[in-house]
């Protein structure tokens, strides 16, 4: 013990036989006894503008991310939970039936006496209506495969409508490039002549709306079982129609002219 | 709607000139491989022809050609859904050889047209996409977001075309929807094989006969019909003589039909208001006949004609048929077809065929 107390230090002893006494001490002093230890290599942090700039997005982003929890699903996750799928015992015509009732009740409410006669109320009413349960029919579109495609609307999305068709078919229409047309019969309890209704509508290019008149030579109270009963028609042009329904309810609809037509 | 127009390429009408040498024609065969029948098969409805022969010959034609069944066309006003309805298709369409063609400007209106059982429609592009049948573009190519213009075609013919099916009910739904105003319709029919009960009764139709008119005795001098080109020169020469010759023969040709002034044989007209001279050195002065036919015929029959022409006629003289057909696009040039036999030669025959732009 006392001759390691009296011993020098490993480095001195090597430092001396390099160097004479008064320079092995004085870089003993300097570079090994007082050596700087640094503790976290990058601290302080560059001051460099852009990246504090960089570093404060960065943090607002991962804020805003752990606000959302739970994370929403993304889109592949969703398809393979298959959530939205209706399965195939519910691909049913009949079963959407009672559906398309309750909306054209539903419709029938909204649109009040403008079902007789159009025009620009009409047309906003509709445009931030919901069409789910709505019968639909392709009338015109770019990709002519669609054409006569004719059903009940089961889902509004954004860029589509899933429509169930009379033989218990799901298709999957795109809105875009597309003309759908609408019918709402009216109820009547006596037959009059209705009058056609040129929908002339602020919101131009969305909505066009028809009456079909239904002539009649003697008031009768039944409809005579050949002709469709009086309604009223409407197209929809789908191009601009591509938002989903929550939000086109709170949307005010301005004309554009379309490439297309 | 746009403050522009929609783009149009006009491109002007060309002529394709032919020198060849008929085969022999075997009885009861109408050749349907080579030249001049394949040309005047590819046209479409014939609306006017025209026939000149020397005045000698015209004694030989007047009984195959004049006094043979005048051909008939009717004009009748239905819609697309008439047409494919059963009963129509199954009498007139699936058994028979009809043509018809619909009322309408080709690069304007909706034109449809029915031959040999093939519906072809011209429709712009709102139409096509409320038709829901696939089809081709048309027209001009290039820039083709403005409005273009579709054609569909339909084989009325195949086994897929009848009540039930899926294409047939697509046809069906379309001319319900779509297609559904009523239209001229001009059309021909062979007369001897009409059905019985005639579904066509129901719309009315009127009857056009299409008699020949004849213009006789026109004396024109005529140049010395004979190509004669030194097969010694060069290829480039060689073809632009042929041209020179193939144009002068076209222009006096159809001075012929138009019976112009200018090719009677004492035409003493100032050289400062037509400087046409009768093409060639050895100018003869010849009675002609000419023959034509005014109305909707098919494009067989200009091919029977020709064979009964070249039946008829003795192989020495030298004939000229022309046939004209509807026109198409809004310049309303007309497509047309005209063959000359040249006197002497065997067979030897030109041919011009003017193409109008689509």
């Amino acid at each position: 013990m006392n001759s390691k107390k009296n011993e020098q230090p490993f480095a001195a002893v090597i430092l001396s036989k390099a160097h004479d006494k008064k320079e092995a001490n004085q870089i003993f002093t300097d570079k090994v006894q007082l050596r700087p230890l640094f503790l976290t290599p990058t601290s302080p942090p560059p001051s460099d503008a852009r990246e504090v700039r960089r570093r404060r997005a960065q943090q607002k982003k991962q804020a805003a991310r752990k606000r959302l929890k739970p994370k929403p699903l993304s889109s592949s996750q969703r398809r393979e939970l298959g959530l939205y799928d209706v399965p195939r015992e519910g691909q049913k015509y009949a079963l959407f039936e009672p559906l398309h009732n309750l909306w054209l009740g539903y419709i029938r409410e909204i649109l009040g006496n403008e079902i007789y006669t159009g025009g620009e109320g009409a047309a906003s009413k509709l445009c931030s209506a919901d069409f789910h349960g709505a019968e639909v029919e392709v009338v015109r579109s770019g990709c002519v495969s669609r054409v006569g495609i004719m059903g009940i609307v089961i889902k509004d999305s954004k860029f589509a409508f899933e429509i169930i068709t009379k033989k218990n078919v799901l298709k999957l229409v795109p809105k875009e490039g597309t003309v759908f047309r609408f019918r709402v019969p009216v109820q009547n309890q006596q037959q009059t002549e209705t009058t056609k209704a040129e929908g002339n509508t602020g919101s131009g290019q969305q909505t066009d709306e028809k009456m079909e008149g239904l002539e009649t030579t003697a008031t009768t109270t039944t409809a005579p079982p050949d002709k469709p009963p009086p309604s009223m028609v409407f197209e929809i042009h789908g191009e601009q129609f591509r938002f989903r329904p929550t939000d086109r309810a709170t949307r005010k609809f301005r004309a554009h002219f379309s490439k297309r037509l | 709607m746009l403050p522009f127009s929609p783009p149009s390429v006009y491109q002007t009408s060309k002529c394709f000139a032919t020198h060849g040498k008929m085969g022999h024609l075997v009885p009861n065969q109408v050749p349907s491989k080579s030249k001049p029948w394949t040309t005047f098969a590819s046209q479409d409805f014939i609306h006017r022809a025209d026939l000149i022969i020397p005045q000698e010959v015209f004694e030989m034609v007047r009984e195959a050609l004049i006094n043979a069944p005048a051909p008939q066309y009717k004009r009748v006003v239905m819609s697309l859904a008439d047409i494919i309805e059963p009963d129509f298709m199954g009498k007139y369409i699936k058994s028979g050889s009809i043509a018809m063609l619909s009322e309408g400007r080709m690069g304007v209106d909706n034109v449809f047209t029915l031959r040999q059982g093939i519906l072809t429609m011209y429709l712009d592009k709102a139409a096509y996409e409320q038709t829901g049948i696939v089809g081709k573009p048309h027209g001009a190519k290039g820039d083709r977001g403005l409005k273009p213009r579709w054609v569909v075609e339909i084989d009325l013919n195949s086994a897929s075309m009848s009540p039930g099916k899926k294409g047939f009910n697509r046809l069906v739904y379309a001319a319900k929807n779509a297609l559904g105003q009523p239209l001229r319709w001009l059309l021909y029919h062979l007369a001897d094989s009409t059905p019985t009960p005639d579904p066509l009764v129901k719309h009315n139709p009127t009857t056009f006969t299409v008699n020949p008119s004849i213009s006789q005795n026109l004396n024109t001098s005529v140049p010395d019909l004979k190509i004669a080109i030194d097969t010694n020169m060069p290829k480039a020469r060689a073809k632009e003589d042929f041209e020179d010759i193939s144009t002068e023969f076209y222009e006096w040709l159809s001075l012929v039909r138009l019976q112009s002034p200018r090719i009677q044989p004492r035409d003493q007209i100032n050289h400062y208001l037509c400087r046409y001279q009768v093409p060639g050195d050895n100018i003869q002065e010849q009675k002609l006949c000419k023959i034509s036919w005014h109305g909707f015929l098919p494009p067989w029959w200009a091919r029977q004609t020709l064979v009964d022409i070249l039946t008829t006629l003795p192989s020495k003289t030298w004939f000229s048929l022309s046939t004209t057909t509807f026109s198409k696009g809004l310049s309303g040039d007309n497509a047309e077809c005209t063959i000359l036999r040249l006197p002497d030669s065997g067979g030897e025959y030109l041919l011009w065929e003017v193409k109008s732009h689509e």
